[in-house]
């Protein structure tokens, strides 16, 4: 077995494991709940001792709290997270669509402003000093400080309500009834309502690329290896392509990171904009005490933190091998 | 001269040096004029935080506006009667906004040094000790970073009522992961220089290492990462009441923007919008653009993650 492979058997062994301990959190807070979402339904729905019984049987609660366990865990490895309480529907049948409306909205933005900002900061990085390096800085940190939901309530004001330009809530008009995905994302009504969320949130993530894409590119420009570009008679420009392409592994993995981190950020940019998502679904099912909902919600978020730890890890030891990879996953 | 009073001069003599470094920096960050800007603001709100609340004209919560006729006055444009105009429930927003800066301020102040002093601590220990310390505490910090931060905190508020300090608990447990690491990995190096390793060749405890030679050189980076703790804090914070989240006893920031957004009268009342979003955005700007600054002086070259 090679140091690489050892090293990646140790990280997925970590992440397994990481995963168990985040469900079981998940677990123990749900159970600890006070109340339950079928008190409600008891005390409204005029139902006997029967049918409660038969209710609390339905979603396994009448059994002891190890079995309840089990059938959770069991339940997560197979994608059956069960029924939602309020919808009377599967709950991955409620969170597919809404997962897909999330994705659809920020993994194009992470993209563009990954690549827009890190180039943008290669370019300031190059100019230290210059007054587009200091304007970058400050109206990024500005950007990158400031809570989204703010960013966003400034964009609405301004572009929604006194431009008109955009509208300032939903996925697609009130009135509109498409069928299927191609039909509720191709059509200009719905990139009509895409340009706000989608504008806020790439601004939001700029920051953290810009600074990145600039700090590596301000490290590189004192070293040797550009000194012989430049002795060479390479342009500014070839060898700022030079310096950039070698500030690319931090950019890489920051950006496995933040893919892995996306749904937390968008929970509020999602409220604000009554993006129909993930983020407000899970926001309304806390509201409305619908467990199964709440814990598939939360376990998909936390999947996907521990997939991107896991992966940015293995990306930096497999393309930086004097990054320790007896460190494990620590990078 | 005991045993006794020398640890104790030494450390004299260590927090003035650290008193003069402290200073040298004001003094470096009064040439920044973002920076400098940015303290400004910082001092202007922790103003407002402390008084804030005496300054406010009226009850932010039981007070009712009332024009000349009586009545009360409910989404009214800033007037002689409310500088920054009415709530949709005739609340003066220039109290609410005066009041709202303390709840800020405690989250912001309490959760940026829970998250620095615990981050610190976990940081100078693992890199410190090492082995299987390390590991252990690497792993903890792995397993705060899987926990997503926002879903987590929604799902504890839910079962414990808000207040202040539970969320500032909350923040702070969530986030000490960030200075955790950062702290680590400079201890792996400052522990590895001469002065640390002949201070442990004749014969200095594991603890006095720590504390007399190892901490005073990672406390700046410390002290960044602290600062930013404080910007993080103030954003979570602000973040959880906007979603309903907040301490309900309280006016915030955040909780007037829930107000004006819940009830859609965003539209219009600019003045109810205007006061918590800029003061919000002012000071954990303001923190970062220190932090920058500061940054630059204690590593040119470091880069920033989170």
């Amino acid at each position: 077995m090679t140091k690489f492979q050892r090293f990646l058997l140790k990280r997925l062994a970590i992440s397994v494991l990481l995963t168990l301990v985040a469900v079981s959190v998940i677990f123990v807070v749900l159970r600890l709940l006070p109340g339950s979402p079928f008190e409600a339904l008891v005390t409204s729905g005029n139902l006997n001792q029967e049918q409660i019984d038969e209710i609390r049987a339905m979603y396994g609660l009448d059994q002891s709290i190890w079995v309840q366990y089990a059938n959770y865990l069991g339940s997560l490895l197979t994608f059956q997270f069960g029924y939602s309480i309020l919808r009377s529907q599967p709950v991955w049948d409620v969170l597919e669509p809404r997962l897909i409306n999330s994705l659809i909205l920020l993994v194009p933005a992470l993209v563009t402003t990954a690549i827009l900002s890190s180039l943008l900061g290669m370019y300031a990085g190059w100019n230290r000093g210059s007054r587009l390096e200091k304007f970058s800085i400050v109206s990024t940190t500005l950007l990158r400080s400031t809570p989204v939901f703010i960013t966003a309530i400034f964009f609405i004001i301004v572009f929604a309500y006194n431009l008109e330009i955009v509208p300032a809530l939903g996925m697609r008009s009130i009135r509109a009834t498409p069928d299927g995905y191609i039909e509720t994302f191709a059509s200009l009504d719905f990139l009509h309502h895409y340009l706000l969320p989608f504008a806020v949130a790439v601004l939001y993530y700029s920051g953290d690329f810009l600074l990145l894409a600039r700090n590596g590119v301000v490290e590189k420009r004192g070293s040797e290896f550009l000194k012989l570009h430049r002795a060479k008679g390479l342009t500014e420009m070839e060898q700022l392509a030079r310096a950039g392409r070698n500030s690319m592994l931090p950019i890489l993995t920051y950006f496995t990171l933040r893919l892995g981190m996306i749904f937390q950020g968008l929970i509020l940019l999602e409220v604000v904009f009554s993006w129909p998502g993930i983020g407000r679904e899970l926001v309304l099912a806390i509201q409305q005490q619908d467990y199964p909902l709440v814990q598939a919600a939360v376990f998909i978020m936390a999947l996907a933190v521990i997939l991107a730890n896991l992966l940015a890890d293995v990306l930096y030891a497999y393309f930086d091998p004097t990054v320790s990879t007896s460190g494990g996953g620590s990078a | 001269m005991s045993t006794e009073t020398k640890p104790k001069a030494e450390l004299y003599k260590r927090v003035d040096a650290l008193w003069t470094t402290v200073r040298d920096q004001f003094a470096f960050l009064r040439q920044d004029p973002m920076a400098f800007a940015g303290m400004l603001v910082v001092g202007a709100f922790v103003f407002l935080g402390l008084f804030g609340p005496y300054l406010a004209p009226h009850d932010p919560i039981e007070h009712t506006v009332r024009g000349d006729g009586g009545s009360v006055l409910r989404l009214a444009a800033p007037s002689v009667d409310a500088f920054f105009g009415t709530t949709a429930y005739g609340k003066d927003v220039l109290s609410q906004f005066l009041a709202g800066a303390r709840p800020t301020l405690i989250v912001g102040l309490f959760g940026g040094l829970g998250t620095g002093a615990l981050g610190f601590t976990v940081g100078v220990v693992s890199g410190y000790y090492g082995g299987w310390v390390d590991e252990l505490l690497m792993r903890l910090t792995d397993l705060t970073f899987s926990l997503p931060f926002m879903p987590m905190a929604l799902l504890l508020l839910t079962f414990m009522t808000p207040n202040i300090w539970l969320i500032t608990a909350i923040i702070a447990a969530f986030l000490w992961k960030m200075p955790a690491r950062v702290v680590r990995s400079e201890v792996l190096s400052v522990r590895e220089r001469t002065f640390v390793k002949s201070a442990r060749a004749s014969g200095a405890s594991d603890l006095r290492t720590m504390l007399y030679h190892v901490a005073p050189n990672v406390l700046p980076i410390g002290f960044l990462y602290t600062a930013y703790g404080v910007a993080w804090a103030i954003a979570a914070q602000a973040s959880l009441a906007f979603l309903g989240f907040g301490d309900p006893t309280m006016t915030s920031w955040g909780r007037m923007l829930r107000q004006v957004f819940a009830s859609g009268n965003m539209r219009v009342a600019w003045w109810w919008v205007l006061p918590p979003a800029i003061g919000i955005a002012a000071i954990t700007t303001s923190v970062f653009l220190i932090g920058r600054a500061y940054e630059e002086v204690i590593n040119p070259e470091i880069q920033t993650d989170q």
